[in-house]
């Protein structure tokens, strides 16, 4: 058993206090390893029961990470400071009086859309967009099922969704205003109409009409669904075809960068209600979305269910935190001689309290980093089936071991606190 | 007798040492009432669910089949059913006439109209028109009055049945039958009200009114759409009832051989079953998840019994000196740990008890005699697998080792 008697030859030098202290840790830290390691079984069984309460609340926050990643990504269809101005919220949950005030709201007009673009000073671009109606698409090749949306766009959804292209050019101003018949298509989509050649410069049919491909777009994110499958024609051809007087359009602004983009927000909005004259102190009668917005609605309406999964995966761990402190208290009274001894030849009570909440330190992190490799690893097996990218919650991480320590903290304290306040006559006269 | 004494013995002795070490038996007990508790409250939770979502589709009948357009469950090729032609009130009636193994078949459809009375309105109620047998289809449950006759209903007859919250709003008095109501802008006596039904999934079975089919499709939607209801009854077992029925109505539909059906025959079970999946999903994560609670506390017993073993070592070799059996030592410890975590489960059934107590008026759930039994078989288990290493250790010491040990 180490313990330090002060050399008294060396009695003139006084150690200051941070030597003090570093050495006291030190000293704590070898006693703690030693003691951890002749308990064998017994440190062994502690670190197991730490490592599953650790494993139970990292491998939840995972999977949590890993479905929110994935929402998260299905949900990002815009690029960084851009939103979209549209008749309806894209989820509802209120009530059905409410639901009724918003489908009676008056639909976004091609006129509106023209007065917006023409008076927002602070945009860098503003788009136009409607998903007109879905249909089969054909080539001289292959037929697609009947749910493939026909998109009309201006140039400027180009840059606002993101939309790179893998060949071809995308829809340009000369397309709208003469209303072609050309089209860009979706990267799946592409590939599923023109197996073996080109789809530019090549003919497909939509409804009755032939559309020239002038674009094929890159291949975007892990979603197949929806972005994957679309046909993108000038906004005015598909107006032509398909306007109607309940046709609801969708403004994308791309505001000029992230400080701009409140003050971009509100100008829009502003020129919305003047255009849809909106009376003063009515709410809005359109809604603004954007990736934060959606995420934000995400989160609210998975809230409960993510705080009540986080509650209970921590459950293991107090459990396990209950069986260190046992653990420990039974340390305490098996080496009550030892404690009688050091505080005999001049060790403090916070020497002897640093010993145990350190030796109680050292058992939670030990068992703690192993639970947090196994829960990660478990977790990210979900994130394989999900076909998302690896997840490595480092927040998580960090807090995971922080809670070990405080648990270790908070369950030796007591065992800690007794064995100090062990008087040393008793202690020593112990049997 | 001999097990039953050493048992009786063992027992004892795990009391006294129970008792002797009152903080560390208090403290591995708790991190199994910590375990139990989450497993019990979960398993409740789960079940809870479950009564809920079968009570609010109970309406629907458990042997009753809905035949329709189009399927309850999720569809994913939804332009492939998107074509499929509505059920006629002619076809429904070809059904009746050639369906023989069914016990009851019938007609329903719906519509929304707005039912005033002298100056009180009800807005937005839902109007069902039924055939008479469609009173042997659902059973009927009328509070005064009666139900639509089949002369009512051939007759296309102005009369109504009012359910029960629709008629307190109608009638605060309940006097309601023989007076004459307006259905949208078509007047109706009034020949019965019908039971309160309570909660259903699909709409508020209370607050409708029920008139002849027939009736509906004069006063208020012109070639409607029914869903036909038939019940299945006790002759024949659901299932061949159903390719009855799915013939019939191919005929009746001219769908050419070899093509899919037009139509779908919904049930129940198709409903509990999709819910089913989602709750068996999440059923099980949570049941995971709580159950490694129980197992950090099973761990935590172990490692008490092992450092007893250890602490008792001298005590062990005397009694096996004196004669003790591999056995009888194995009792003595697995009695130990069998006791507290017996003790710890019934401890955390009277905690989830309370609990539940709390939570009823969320969920229609207590903890069943199931459950219970389940939570304290659990908690023996775990306490004679924790205890069984332990004890086995200590029950094959050599009483000369043991006795030497210090």
């Amino acid at each position: 058993m180490p313990c330090v008697v002060s050399d008294p030859t060396d009695r003139r030098r006084r150690p200051s206090g941070w030597h003090r202290l570093i050495g006291e840790t030190r000293e704590s830290l070898s006693m703690a390893l030693d003691s951890v390691v002749s308990h064998k079984l017994r440190s062994g069984l502690t670190l197991l029961g730490i490592m599953i309460g650790v494993f139970s609340i990292i491998v939840v926050m995972t999977v949590l990470r890993v479905l929110d990643t994935n929402a998260q990504e299905s949900l990002s269809e815009l690029g960084p400071h851009t939103f979209r101005v549209k008749r309806t919220p894209p989820f509802f949950f209120s009530s059905s009086k409410e639901r009724r005030k918003v489908r009676a709201r008056e639909p976004i007009t091609w006129r509106q859309c023209r007065e917006v673009i023409r008076r927002a000073k602070l945009p860098i671009s503003i788009g136009v967009e409607e998903g007109f109606t879905n249909g089969t698409v054909r080539s001289e090749f292959a037929e697609t099922n009947p749910d493939i949306s026909l998109r009309g766009v201006t140039p400027e959804v180009f840059p606002a969704r993101v939309w790179d292209l893998e060949d071809g050019r995308p829809i340009q101003d000369a397309d709208v205003d003469s209303s072609r018949l050309v089209c860009v298509l979706s990267n799946g989509l592409a590939k599923k109409l023109f197996p073996h050649s080109e789809a530019v410069g090549d003919r497909i049919t939509f409804d009755g009409l032939a559309y020239r491909v002038i674009g094929v777009l890159e291949k975007k994110g892990q979603m197949g669904g929806d972005e994957d499958s679309f046909v993108a024609v000038p906004i005015s051809t598909g107006l032509q075809r398909y306007s109607n007087p309940w046709v609801s359009l969708g403004i994308v602004v791309q505001a000029a960068g992230e400080e701009l983009y409140e003050e971009t927000v509100e100008e829009v909005r502003g020129i919305m209600r003047v255009l849809r004259r909106t009376p003063l102190g009515e709410a809005d009668d359109f809604e603004i979305v954007s990736n934060d917005s959606l995420m934000e609605q995400f989160r609210e309406v998975t809230f409960a269910v993510r705080a009540g999964v986080s509650v209970i995966s921590s459950v293991a761990l107090l459990a396990a935190g209950i069986g260190i402190m046992n653990i420990m208290l039974i340390s305490v009274t098996e080496r009550t001689k030892e404690i009688g001894v050091r505080r005999a030849i001049g060790a403090r009570k916070r020497m002897i309290l640093t010993q145990f909440i350190v030796e109680a330190v050292i058992l939670c992190l030990l068992g703690g980093i192993v639970g947090v490799v196994l829960g990660v690893s478990t977790g990210n097996i979900l994130s394989f089936f999900f076909k998302t990218p690896v997840v490595l919650p480092f927040d998580w991480v960090a807090y995971g071991l922080g809670i070990c320590t405080l648990v270790g903290v908070v369950f030796g304290a007591y065992p800690a606190f007794k064995a100090a306040n062990i008087d040393p006559i008793d202690a020593l006269r112990y049997e | 007798m001999r097990i039953l004494h050493e048992l009786g013995e063992g027992l004892r002795i795990a009391l006294e040492a129970v008792r002797a070490h009152k903080l560390r038996s208090a403290l591995a007990t708790l991190g199994i009432v910590i375990g139990v508790f989450t497993v019990t409250l979960m398993a409740t939770a789960i079940e809870g669910l479950n009564n809920a979502f079968t009570n609010s589709i109970s309406a629907i009948g458990s042997d009753v089949l809905y035949i329709q357009r189009f399927s309850w469950g999720p569809t994913d090729e939804w332009w492939k059913i998107r074509a499929r032609q509505p059920i006629t009130m002619a076809q429904g009636k070809r059904l009746e006439e050639r369906a023989t193994m069914a016990e009851a078949v019938s007609m329903e459809s719906r519509a929304n109209e707005t039912v005033k009375f002298e100056d009180r309105t009800a807005s937005g109620v839902n109007v069902s028109g039924v055939l008479a047998s469609s009173a042997q289809v659902h059973g009927v449950d009328l509070s005064d009055g009666r139900y639509l006759n089949e002369a009512e209903v051939d007759g296309a007859r102005p009369v109504c049945i009012l359910g029960a919250t629709l008629s307190e709003s109608l009638f605060p008095r309940g006097d309601g039958v023989g007076e004459w109501v307006a259905i949208g802008n078509a007047r109706y006596q009034v020949i019965g009200v019908s039971a309160r039904v309570g909660n259903f999934a699909f709409g508020d079975l209370d607050n409708q009114v029920t008139v002849p089919l027939t009736r509906l499709a004069g006063d208020f939607v012109s070639n409607p759409e029914v869903t036909l209801t038939v019940k299945v009854g006790t002759d024949a077992p659901m299932e061949e009832v159903q390719e009855e029925l799915r013939w019939i109505m191919r005929a009746i539909r001219k769908v050419p051989l070899g093509e899919d059906d037009d139509f779908s025959i919904n049930n129940q079970q198709s409903l509990l079953d999709t819910f089913g999946k989602f709750s068996a999903i999440a059923g099980s994560a949570g049941l995971f998840i709580t159950g490694l609670s129980l197992f950090v506390g099973g761990i935590g017993i172990m490692n008490v019994m092992f450092v007893s073993v250890t602490e008792r070592t001298q005590e062990i070799g005397v009694r096996k000196a004196l004669g003790a059996k591999y056995r009888a030592i194995l009792t003595q410890f697995l009695a130990e740990a069998a006791t507290i975590c017996v003790f710890g489960g019934l401890l955390a059934l009277a905690l989830a008890w309370g609990a539940t107590q709390v939570t009823k008026q969320w969920l229609p759930a207590t903890i069943s005699p199931t459950i219970a039994t389940l939570a304290l078989s659990i908690s023996a288990t775990v306490g004679i697998i924790a205890g069984f290493l332990p004890a086995h250790r200590a029950a094959r010491m050599k009483p000369v080792d043991a006795l030497r040990s210090e």
